[in-house]
Order: C-alpha cells, then sequence, then structure tokens
C-alpha cells in the first residue's frame, strides 16, 4: 500500500474537480491505501460544520465526516478558511487547520501526489 | 519516469500534452468526450489510455460509445492505474 496526497484547488466549491477530489480520496482510502486531503483556495469554505446534505452536491458535512470516519486526514488551509469567514469553532469536527508547510510536508512523504485546480 | 495525466476539460490540449509528454491519459470531467472520438489524433498517441465510468454516465455515454483503445475503468480501477501504471501524475 502506498500513500496518496491530494491537494485541492478548486475554482469554486461543488465544482468537478472537488467532487472528483473526495471520490478519489475515499476510493483510495477504501483500497487500503493511506490518505491525505489539502484544502486550498475555494475549497476551504467546505469545511464549515451543519451544511445540509443535498443529493448529488459533494460538498457538505456528511462526506467529509465519512471520509474522516475512514481514516483520510484532511487539513485546510487556515489563512484561505479565516479569509472566507470559517471559524475554526465552527468547522467540521476531524478537520485540521494548518499552513502551506502541511501540504508541503505530505507530498514530501508521498508516494503519489495529484494537485488539482489552482487557477 | 512513467508520467500520467488527467485531462478534465474538452479543449485542444495537445499542444500541452506535448510538452509535457506523457505517457498515458486518464479522461475525465469533460474530458471523457475524448474518449468517444474514435479515431482521433489525441487518443493516437498514447498507449495507455483511461476514462472514468462515473464522468462518462453522468454524461449519458454508454460505454459502447468509447474508442476501443481507451478502458473503462470506475473510481476503485483509477487508483489501481495511479498507483501501478504510473509514477507521476499531474491534472490538466
Amino acid at each position: 500500500m502506498g500513500k496518496l496526497t491530494i491537494g485541492c484547488f478548486p475554482g469554486l466549491v461543488g465544482n468537478w474537480s472537488y467532487d472528483f477530489a473526495l471520490k478519489f480520496a475515499g476510493a483510495a482510502k477504501d483500497k487500503g491505501h493511506d490518505v491525505d486531503l489539502w484544502f486550498s483556495g475555494n475549497a476551504s469554505a467546505s469545511i464549515v460544520a451543519g451544511q445540509k446534505h443535498l443529493k448529488d452536491y459533494s460538498t457538505g458535512e456528511k462526506y467529509l465526516a465519512e471520509l474522516i470516519e475512514k481514516g483520510v486526514k484532511i487539513c485546510t488551509c487556515e489563512a484561505c478558511s479565516i479569509a472566507r469567514g470559517v471559524k475554526k469553532d465552527a468547522s467540521v469536527k476531524g478537520v485540521q487547520w494548518n499552513a502551506m508547510h502541511w501540504y508541503l510536508a505530505s507530498i514530501h512523504g508521498a508516494d503519489r501526489v495529484l494537485q488539482i485546480g489552482g487557477e | 519516469m512513467k508520467l500520467g495525466v488527467f485531462v478534465s476539460d474538452y479543449t485542444l490540449v495537445n499542444d500541452t500534452l506535448d510538452r509535457v509528454g506523457p505517457d498515458g491519459l486518464i479522461l475525465v470531467a469533460n474530458g471523457v468526450y475524448h474518449a468517444t472520438i474514435k479515431g482521433s489524433a489525441l487518443l493516437g498517441k498514447y498507449s495507455k489510455l483511461y476514462v472514468l465510468s462515473e464522468d462518462l454516465a453522468t454524461r449519458g455515454i454508454e460505454a459502447s460509445a468509447v474508442d476501443s483503445k481507451v478502458k473503462v475503468v470506475d473510481y476503485s480501477g483509477l487508483v489501481d492505474v495511479v498507483f501501478n501504471d504510473f509514477e507521476k501524475i499531474a491534472w490538466l
């Protein structure tokens, strides 16, 4: 088994790259890989707790909580989240808050890295 | 180094891919439309070609419409492709 690090830098929350990142992270974890998921840019606004679950819409607490329950490590860019008005005490339980060095350290120890977006 | 490139849009990516020089392509999101153009120059350049089944289904595309050079995989299969077929991956 290997380690996969996904950097998710979507243009808009709810877009396809965010959706892909969550599903791919879950699939890799299901196959026994270690998975780190880094949220930057607008993905950092997706960690607000209590979001209503909508069918066929990949944002919301349900999906993040499921990934965390499986053991996927999710970390948001603290500066990105704060810039979007997200409060640390009102974010999904289990989501880590840190700076870019968390992502860089994760990449350093990963067997595969997929950075999505960045637009 | 075996490089796999995710192609996530249906735009003309030939120039970029020529510069990057991947060993194979993974077609996702709107990039899945590339898989349906039978005999396309893009598909002819690479020996390893994959397309995500869920993204085909989302767009109402049957697997039978996919070029025979492209292998249809689900998310689980895609994980194996990333770990077994390529050493590096990139996203376009």
